[in-house]
């Protein structure tokens, strides 16, 4: 039996780590190990090639003889569960978030971009910014939707020279999906923190729709400025609850010059008032400036816990519906006065001089609103509408002669 | 309306909460129907009845005159109410599982406009008759406006309705199941419109 070709090929795998050996010295062990002890060849040729690997301290391989010829892919056509061999950039390196994580952030390559990471255990090189690197046998997982490219022991990591710069594929706010995205936008809303290892969250915006966006706190991170425009590079997107949000501590964020038309209300929808959600009507919010968070009946705030100098708010939260699709809606006290017939200072004499205090308010909207038909405007998130303007619609005659006419005009 | 984007990119993927619409169905069709079946297996997963016009109906909303309303049972009470729409009756329940809803009918006083939201439920007598009984969700007082209106939505929804089934799904298995031709209901649709005035 020749063992010339597989002693090639482990010599090779060995030497790409700055270990020349010799390879006599491979094929001798390989033909002991077939000839004398009948171990199939694949098993021989893993048994040495880990024997070398150990003996120069280099990542084990622990594909069990699968071959190791993995097929090279782009990043955009990985799927979940696959041995992967890959060349990217790594355009983003973040802090390691346990000591178990060497080095995590993204790669990326002309197709797409993903989350790495590389285990502390997989004795792996350090990986720079900016550089190419082909990744051997990484593993390719899914955590929430988002692929993640797993380094592990198994896998081999080798720099390599790449022509040409990498120029990075933006997504229109309204095309994100969970993983990693490059957005151009601009910042439309900031809000307070809500908790403290935000350094800033809030709401980005470009021509096709709007994205709640967060930053951690992280050392050299500054917040972006409301109202100015940038270019997201690598950012993660997350699906938290189903609603997706960027987190920009992986990305790269330049900011740019001038200004872009954003969709701030261009969404409508009508419908008939189908239900009133619990937590419409009146209510009281915490008080810690920027959180206003709704109270719950005990006055407890979910972040600042028990608050007794609460303000109250009117607000409707509920469903429209026009008979295909269905829209949450989310309406602010100025329109809901308008609607309801009610101000906030009614609606507190109402409360306070009635038995069943704020219950009564909720009562008295869900009188005046079930079964209504609205038509709203407002900045749509996922298939939430937080609605700017809203009107009651009425009976409109004109559309009964239409109407007739459609039904009688094949009778 | 640009409503394309929400649905395409939230509504389908994994754990976005979709609530199932408000169907707009006249008295009369919604008598005509009788198959209903269930997708998927899951406790929680949707029923639906198939209305003769083509479509599926997990819920529905309309507007009309109560003419009617009767509490019944001594330990589970319940109320059931007519309601009336231009093409006939619906029967609405309301039982301790909707005590909201029951409240409500307590304290509406026939005859009256009200606006219904509420589940279709398919019921067979013994002696083999279907029947069809609306549970529930919200019932309140409304004016003739908004009656009126929800007949003009009701007409234009039920016209849709016939006018697509014939490419869809549902709408094949509707003409299987029903075996009429769900154009037989524009002279309901006529009908109904024809008693509003211009």
């Amino acid at each position: 039996m020749d063992f010339s070709h597989t002693a090639e090929r482990i010599s090779q795998k060995i030497t790409s780590h700055g270990h020349p050996v010799e390879k006599s010295g491979i094929e001798a062990k390989l033909r002991r190990l077939v000839d004398e002890f009948g171990v199939p060849p694949a098993e021989a040729e893993r048994t040495v090639l880990n024997e070398l690997a150990r003996e120069f301290g280099l990542p084990v391989s622990q594909g069990g003889g699968s071959g190791g010829a993995v097929e090279q892919k782009s990043l955009g056509t990985l799927a979940n569960g696959e041995w992967v061999t890959v060349e990217c950039k790594v355009v983003a390196l973040t802090a390691s978030p346990s000591p178990a994580i060497a080095q995590t952030g993204i790669v990326a390559d002309e197709s797409a971009a993903v989350r790495f990471v590389v285990w502390s255990r997989a004795n792996a090189p350090h990986l720079d910014e900016g550089k190419w690197y082909r990744f051997e046998s990484a593993v390719v997982d899914e955590y929430r939707g988002m692929l993640n490219l797993k380094v592990h022991s198994g896998t081999t990591i080798r720099e390599v020279s790449h022509e040409g710069s990498l120029r990075p594929k933006i997504t229109p706010v309204a095309g994100l999906a969970p993983g990693v995205a490059c957005v151009r936008g601009k910042v439309v809303q900031e809000w307070e923190a809500t908790h403290d290892r935000i350094l800033q969250s809030g709401m980005i915006a470009d021509e096709s729709g709007a994205v709640r966006f967060v930053l951690w706190k992280e050392e050299g991170l500054e917040r972006l400025n409301p109202g100015r425009v940038y270019t997201i590079y690598y950012a993660t997107v997350d699906d938290f609850n189903g609603r997706l949000s960027l987190t920009l501590n992986t990305a790269t964020v330049v900011p740019e010059e001038g200004d872009i038309d954003v969709n701030t209300g261009s969404e409508s929808f009508q419908g008939a008032f189908v239900h009133l959600a619990p937590g419409s009507g009146l209510v009281r919010r915490c008080p810690v400036e920027g959180c206003n968070r709704v109270l719950s009946r005990q006055n407890y705030c979910p972040v600042h816990e028990i608050q007794s100098r609460y303000h109250y708010d009117l607000r409707i939260k509920g469903w429209l519906d026009n008979g295909e699709e269905t829209r949450e809606i989310l309406v602010s006290r100025a329109q809901t006065e308008g609607l309801v017939g009610m101000s906030l200072d009614q609606a507190r004499e109402l409360a306070e001089n009635n038995p069943l205090g704020m219950d009564e308010v909720f009562l008295r909207f869900r009188e005046a609103l079930v079964g209504r038909y609205l038509l709203c405007r407002g900045r749509q998130i996922d298939n939430r509408l937080l609605v700017s303007t809203c009107e009651i619609l009425h009976y409109q005659p004109e559309q009964l002669a239409d109407l007739l006419n459609r039904a009688g005009g094949s009778l | 309306m640009t409503n394309g984007t929400g649905k395409g990119m939230a509504g389908r993927r994994d754990g976005v909460f979709e609530r199932e619409p408000a169907r707009r169905v006249f008295a009369q069709e919604l008598k005509e129907s009788r198959v209903h079946f269930k997708e998927g297996q899951d406790e929680k997963s949707p029923s639906y009845i198939l209305l003769p016009t083509g479509a599926r109906c997990n819920r529905v909303f309309f507007a009309g005159t109560l003419t009617e309303k009767k509490k019944q049972g001594e330990q589970n009470m319940f109320y059931r109410a007519r309601v009336v729409d231009p093409t006939g009756t619906f029967f609405v329940m309301a039982g301790s599982y909707q005590p909201e809803a029951m409240q409500q009918v307590a304290r509406l006083e026939p005859p009256c406009f009200v606006a219904v939201v509420g589940k279709p439920n398919v019921y067979q007598t013994p002696d083999g008759a279907v029947l069809i009984s609306i549970r529930c969700e919200s019932i309140t007082q409304v004016d003739k406006d908004i009656r009126d209106q929800w007949v003009l939505d009701c007409a234009k929804a039920t016209l849709d309705r016939i006018e697509t089934s014939a490419g869809t799904p549902d709408g094949e298995r509707a003409r299987k199941e029903y075996n009429i031709d769900p154009g037989l209901f524009r002279k309901m649709v006529y009908e109904a419109l024809a008693q509003l005035k211009i």
